[in-house]
């Protein structure tokens, strides 16, 4: 077979899932000892019921095919790559492989830690399959690939964690597998490392190889894959082309976030109140309350989730419980992951508010929002006239996102975007004899 | 160049055969990963200490001495020429039950992480045990020497029969560890409990003391009962008596090994699909 691929199954479906299910038993409570499991079927009373971890799954790998698995944490992908690693069978359905498959999930996990490397690689490449003969032709390839030919005879507690990575990934990518399981992207070793394994992985690939990968990184998914299957509890939702069911998957996401968002947003009060004085992210002395605040569109229609430049509205209800005069009004807008975007307050636009009593509202409107993706969240304060007596405080208890759906900028280094302008000068035009 | 392992490529989930035979299949084409294994046990156990491989004969050898010390004033009566032989002699063969049987239970559950990773026959790490054991008890049989040359026990053609003796034993283990490997997966606190159960068993096993000096009332119960006692005397029969078995001292504790194994193989088979997701 004089192929420019390597592969022996050109053109073929290489993996094949039909209806395929897994159930697993499991007890209704944990039972621990055996004690205790005695106890209970003594008494009648082990219970178990049926967990379904794949349900009626079905989709095929064609060869030289790089196919990407996404859902979130516990939807059913990782027990869908122990069917094809062959760790796992089908309760129900059928799953056929063709050819071998070199699993790279935790690279080293097998290692001994008393052992030298040399040994491991043995006994490793052994679970792989291959017998010692065939393991001394490959030792100085992996050897050289992994870069550890100073430590190769030491014992593998005496390595870094990207030391027995390193030598776990070049084991286990040194034969040239049908099927490559990589569960995540790699991040073994330094970044020399790394371009390293990733042209390791392209060159398996360029020979043939059929790629299952999981990630939770969309990119990764998008940039790699061909097709890709998504999968929510232990369903197949969506099949097909790797753009469009990441887009699927990702619209999802935000509809569930925008769903929590909201829930957040009305349980706000109930916390409140529930916490009074003691919330670690409200206090004041409460002479004027903050009531009820939302985030909506400026038609006022409820919204947590913008797109850059869009434009938003706070709601700040309050009740003055004795009559103040000229307070002021500000909120703040902190990123997640803590940085301060700005605080703007109603005595620094320069409005003197009169003397309130009672209820009343208050809004801050942000006309076109410069903020690039992220999750964003408001606090809204109010004190007095010197911005020495805290009246109410809430702090970043009202979150928002900003997505970039609709392009308004195609920016996306940093926090925001700030409509600068770029302008190129002619230089001289310097004609070409 | 050949760069893929000669292990049959193409998998069917719905094509296979009963798990029992499956299994055994798997287990010879995996034979060089069961032979690493017990490269690694017997590595990775003397890599660290000064005296190595030597432990595996000072080991039974110490042992030994303990027993002889402390009881052989009590046996002495009993009609054995060399006690510290016998006393050794029986210390191989149970040393090499406990080791094994415990030995497949613990690496069981310490390769758990790989079983859910990558394929390899579940029966690999009692197997291994069983070659580790094997490999143990031949070095120990230089110290068993040793010890009937000094106290004045010939060594007979008899010493020829021995791998019979340890195959038959070997089963024995071999049914017994994936027994009970097999309940430790599902409830953890077997290993903890077996080890009791193993020091027990010792006790009720005639290792350090001649089955005569147990009550006669008794003794039926002890000798009979228990399969260690035969197994015990399979490996004693050809070493410390220096004699062949009868038919009837071989073919007793065969038969009980040949149905351990066999329930034991079968019982760990039919589990071993619910592994991967129990460890």
């Amino acid at each position: 077979m004089q192929d420019s691929s390597s592969s022996s199954f050109q053109g073929q479906t290489i993996i094949q899932l039909e209806n395929v299910s897994v159930e697993y038993r499991v007890p209704q409570e944990q039972i621990g000892t055996f004690k205790e499991y005695i106890i209970r079927l003594l008494e009648g009373k082990v219970k178990h019921r049926t967990f379904k971890a794949l349900n009626d799954v079905s989709f095929n790998v064609n060869q030289g095919e790089v196919f990407g698995l996404i859902g979130q944490n516990g939807a059913g992908k990782s027990t869908l790559l122990k069917l094809v690693a062959r760790v796992l069978r089908p309760t129900r359905g059928r799953v056929r492989v063709m050819g071998h498959v070199a699993p790279l999930l935790e690279v080293g996990a097998g290692f001994h830690p008393e052992l030298t490397g040399r040994e491991n690689v043995y006994l490793n490449g052994a679970m792989l399959g291959f017998s010692r003969d065939e393991m001394e032709e490959k030792i100085p390839r992996i050897i050289e690939f992994s870069e550890l030919a100073d430590f190769i005879d030491a014992p593998i507690r005496t390595y870094s964690s990207g030391m027995s990575a390193r030598l776990g990934f070049a084991l286990a990518t040194d034969s040239q597998p049908d099927i490559l399981i990589v569960d995540e992207i790699l991040s073994v070793g330094d970044e020399a490392f790394q371009h390293k394994s990733y042209e390791r992985i392209q060159s398996i690939k360029a020979q043939g190889a059929s790629i299952l990968l999981v990630s939770h990184s969309m990119s990764v998914i998008e940039t790699n894959c061909q097709r890709a299957a998504w999968i929510h509890h232990g369903q197949l939702i969506a099949l097909g082309d790797a753009k469009a069911v990441v887009a699927q998957y990702s619209g999802s996401v935000l509809e569930n976030e925008s769903e929590r968002l909201s829930i957040q947003m009305n349980t706000v009060e109930g916390k409140l109140a529930l916490t009074n004085n003691k919330s670690p992210y409200r206090w004041g002395n409460r002479k004027i309350e903050i009531t009820h605040v939302h985030i909506t569109d400026l038609a006022g229609k409820d919204q947590t989730i913008f797109n850059t430049g869009q434009s938003l509205r706070l709601h700040i209800d309050y009740e003055a419980h004795e009559c103040i005069s000229a307070p002021v009004f500000g909120v703040a807008i902190h990123r997640q992951d803590g940085i301060h975007i700005t605080g703007p307050n109603t005595a620094q636009a320069g409005l003197t508010l009169p003397m309130i009593d009672g209820a009343g509202r208050i809004y801050y409107e942000i006309a076109s929002l410069p903020l690039l993706e992220g999750l964003y969240s408001f606090s809204i304060a109010v004190v007095n006239k010197n911005e020495n007596e805290i009246f109410d405080y809430h702090d970043r208890l009202y979150s928002f996102r900003i997505v970039n759906q609709e392009n308004h900028t195609k920016e996306r280094y940093g926090i925001l975007t700030l409509n600068g302008r770029w302008e190129l000068e002619v230089p001289q035009i310097i004609e070409l004899k | 160049m050949k760069v893929q392992p000669a292990l049959p490529v193409i998998y069917d989930s719905t094509r296979r055969g009963s798990a029992v035979f499956e299994e055994l299949r798997e287990a010879l084409n995996y034979h060089h990963l069961i032979w690493q294994l017990v490269r690694r046990d017997i590595l990775a156990r003397y890599k660290r200490s000064f005296l190595g491989v030597a432990w595996t004969m000072l080991n039974p050898l110490g042992m030994m001495l303990v027993w002889t010390i402390a009881f052989s004033q009590f046996f002495k009566s009993a009609s054995l020429p060399s006690y510290p032989a016998y006393v050794l002699s029986g210390l191989l063969a149970w040393t090499f039950f406990s080791q094994t049987t415990t030995a497949s239970m613990v690496n069981l559950i310490w390769g758990g992480g790989l079983l859910n990773r990558i394929y390899i026959p579940r029966v690999s790490f009692a197997l291994a045990a069983q070659g580790t054991g094997m490999v143990n008890l031949s070095l120990s049989l230089v110290p068993l020497i040793v010890v009937m040359l000094l106290t004045g026990l010939p060594i007979h053609l008899s010493f020829i029969f021995i791998p019979v003796s340890v195959l038959v034993l070997c089963a024995f283990a071999l049914g017994v560890g994936l027994l009970i490997s097999t309940w430790a997966v599902y409830f953890p606190d077997i290993s903890e409990m077996y080890q009791i159960i193993l020091v027990a068993w010792m006790f009720l096993t005639p290792i350090m003391y001649p089955e005569t000096v147990l009550p006669a009332d008794y003794r039926v119960y002890i000798t009979m009962l228990n399969p260690m006692y035969h197994m015990v005397k399979l490996f004693r029969i050809p070493t410390y008596y220096g004699r062949f078995p009868t038919w009837v001292e071989f073919l007793v504790p065969f038969m009980i090994a040949l149905v351990t194994l066999v329930l034991g193989w079968v019982v760990f088979a039919r589990k071993s699909d619910e592994f991967a997701y129990r460890i």
